[in-house]
């Protein structure tokens, strides 16, 4: 589904990402774990294409295309989601209609008819329960005045509603107490599908607990240095990131 | 060639002699007290303060010297493409300045609905005793002129403890037929004891390409408890120059909220003036103006607390795009007298490109020591981060960007309640939002 290759990019000439190669295959959970500054949340940006970024090399493929070469909303409406470490407010911005109209982008970009009002209603309900986002909260601007876990949990709902291929959070667990991070988590499990390729960038291991990934992947000065299986996010837990840094510089 | 001082005069002279005369001289007689005054007080410039950042140069440059010809017009003016589907009571048609019977619904019960060229036809006393009680003979030189000139207007008598079911209408049509003619009339909205009204105004033209001046005063009082909701919204052509006075008076209780929109033209002001006579009266304004290249919008409040425990609250948002520029000058006093106010005044500003411009200024002059007042001031752009935000859930940047101005503006485009205003205005803004 994503395959990148030896991604370099900078930052108003500073290089923050140095060679990243990472593949993620659908039905898939990757979880990018790293220090601060490591260039977790530049990968997630560069592959959402917020711009403030120069891609110096390497190149990202996303269901066979160049993803690089697509503009924001074109990813978007090919499937790819950013769910935001700073979801950003909108004040005078219906929540509700916002969503409805981000659906139908979507689906006009992709030749289908748009949603109707029922269906719509109906699913924003249920899913908004499930990620347990008041409902009022659906009726006032997006994310104008919510509190950190309202957001994120707004993020999970447009998730659940966009029904993306590709689905990258960028520290989602980041501003969350402990029972808006279990709900967060749940509305992600719940989107675990088959077809599905999800990216959890996160700096700390806890997300993960409830979060189970296939793969975990710590970035360290703009490299990936260590890939494993789940037990890597524990070790890195009990241990730090400080060990793998310095076997990356040695 | 710009006119003279005297070449309005003679014309204000010679349309008067087209008037109703059964009036009697009273009526006359102030009209050439105004002429006078407008004499001695000539059209204002950049020296006064309250014309510092508006030229009316380019106004006077174009000679609207001429009313418009006051002929009773039996065609039909395109107004049907105007109609809005509004639950009104009752509907005024003006077409050129001019009342027009044939496309006007009256009101029943409670409300008395008449123009003033048949009040000065049969010399209604007590309604033209009303006509600049609130303006005086004029604070420049067009508010004089007008005063002398005015050829028609409403009248809306709303009669003790009635309450409308729906708005009322007055629809302003420019025809092509205005093209380089000034358009002078005047309103008395008369709210009598605990009475209740919307009035809903808006000022349209037949295109975009007509050039004519319409000034209009309008003067509203308001007796004790008496309420009035008063939306307008100004769509003039895009070469037309608009002029607006209004001169609120409450009593005691009384509350006026006043909703105005500032969309067309290549010039507009409107000017506010609120009176509070009585303690306890509450008022509030609110206003959006877009302006897009070689547009010019202009809000001037004057907000008077000089009686105590009154409440206002003023907000006002522009969205600027291309070159076009804004002026926004709020005053709120509040006089030796008048502990217990209560006072916000706030301004914000969208600018969309570079060449836009707004001034700003929004005052504060408390005189007394007991009110709880604010002011504030903002001009911005739209924000990159909600752009992209927009745009990473599929819509393309023309749609975040109007979506973004719609946003902006949606606190005050809410405030115009009606659904088929609030589409208009929106249509409006996503022309705005999106392609630049």
């Amino acid at each position: 589904m994503l395959a990148i290759k030896n991604l370099t990019a900078s930052v108003d000439g500073k290089e923050i990402l140095r060679g990243v190669a990472l593949q993620v295959k659908a039905g898939e959970v990757h979880a990018i774990m790293g220090p601060n500054g490591s260039g977790k949340s530049t990968l997630a940006h560069i592959l959402s294409g917020r711009d403030g970024y120069t891609v110096t090399g390497g190149e990202v493929r996303y269901l066979g295309e160049d993803l690089l070469q697509l503009e924001v909303e074109e990813r978007a409406q090919q499937g790819v989601f950013l769910a935001m470490q700073y979801p950003v407010e909108l004040p005078g911005v219906n929540n509700m209609s916002f969503l409805r109209e981000s659906i139908n982008a979507i689906r006009r970009a992709r030749g289908e008819a748009e949603i109707d009002t029922l269906s719509f209603m109906k699913q924003v309900k249920e899913k908004a329960r499930q990620v347990k986002l008041d409902e009022k909260l659906l009726k006032r601007s997006v994310n104008a005045g919510f509190s950190g876990g309202e957001k994120k949990r707004n993020e999970i709902l447009q998730m659940a509603m966009l029904e993306p291929k590709l689905a990258i959070l960028d520290e989602t667990d980041s501003g969350l107490d402990i029972d808006a991070l279990r709900t967060v988590a749940d509305g992600v499990n719940r989107l675990r599908t088959a077809e599905r390729g999800m990216i959890v960038v996160t700096h700390y291991q806890r997300l993960l607990d409830y979060i189970q990934p296939d793969k975990v992947h710590v970035l360290a000065n703009g490299r990936i240095v260590r890939s494993g299986g789940k037990d890597l996010a524990l070790e890195l837990e009990a241990r730090g990131y400080g060990w793998l840094l310095e076997e990356a510089a040695a | 060639m710009t006119p003279s001082l005297s070449d309005y005069k003679r014309w204000t002279l010679q349309g008067i002699e087209t008037l109703p005369m059964s009036s009697g001289d009273w009526m006359i007689d102030r009209r050439l007290a105004a002429l006078e005054r407008f004499e001695a007080l000539g059209f204002p410039d950049r020296r006064s303060e309250a014309w510092r950042y508006t030229s009316v140069e380019g106004l006077l440059k174009q000679g609207f010297v001429a009313p418009a010809n006051t002929s009773q017009s039996d065609q039909d003016d395109g107004i049907r493409n105007h109609l809005l589907p509004l639950a009104t009571v009752g509907r005024l048609v003006f077409i050129d300045g001019q009342f027009i019977e044939a496309h006007s619904d009256y009101p029943s019960g409670g409300v008395r609905v008449s123009s003033l060229k048949a009040a000065m036809a049969t010399g209604d006393r007590k309604v033209l005793q009303a006509v600049g009680s609130l303006s005086g003979l004029g604070e420049d030189g067009f508010a004089a002129l007008n005063l002398a000139g005015f050829h028609d207007g409403a009248v809306i008598q709303v009669a003790q403890d009635v309450r409308l079911d729906g708005p009322l209408e007055i629809l302003h049509l420019s025809s092509s037929r205005a093209e380089g003619r000034k358009l002078p009339t005047r309103h008395l909205i008369l709210m009598e004891r605990g009475s209740q009204a919307e009035l809903i105004e808006r000022f349209v033209s037949e295109d975009q390409m007509s050039c004519y001046f319409n000034h209009q005063v309008v003067e509203i009082s308001l007796a004790e408890q008496a309420r009035l909701n008063h939306k307008r919204i100004q769509m003039e052509s895009r070469q037309a120059y608009h002029l607006s006075d209004l001169h609120i008076a409450l009593q005691s209780k009384a509350s006026y909220h006043g909703v105005m929109a500032a969309i067309g033209g290549c010039w507009s002001r409107t000017f506010i003036s609120n009176r509070f006579q009585q303690p306890d009266a509450h008022c509030e304004l609110d206003g959006l103006y877009l302006v897009d290249d070689g547009q010019l919008a202009d809000f001037h409040l004057d907000v008077d607390h000089q009686v105590a425990s009154c409440s206002s609250r003023e907000n006002f948002k522009g969205l600027l795009r291309g070159s076009g520029r804004a002026v926004f000058d709020g005053l709120i006093q509040v006089g030796k007298g008048a502990q217990k106010s209560e006072a916000h005044l706030h301004n914000a500003n969208l600018m969309l490109s570079r060449q836009a411009e707004v001034d700003t200024k929004p005052q504060l002059m408390i005189l007394a020591d007991d009110v709880v007042c604010s002011h504030g001031t903002s001009v911005g752009q739209l924000d990159d981060q909600a752009i992209f935000y927009l745009r990473s859930r599929g819509l393309d940047e023309q749609r975040a960007r109007a979506l973004l101005c719609q946003g902006f503006l949606a606190e005050i485009v809410d405030k115009f309640e009606h659904q088929a205003l609030i589409e208009l205005l929106n249509r409006r803004m996503n022309f705005v939002g999106s392609t630049e």
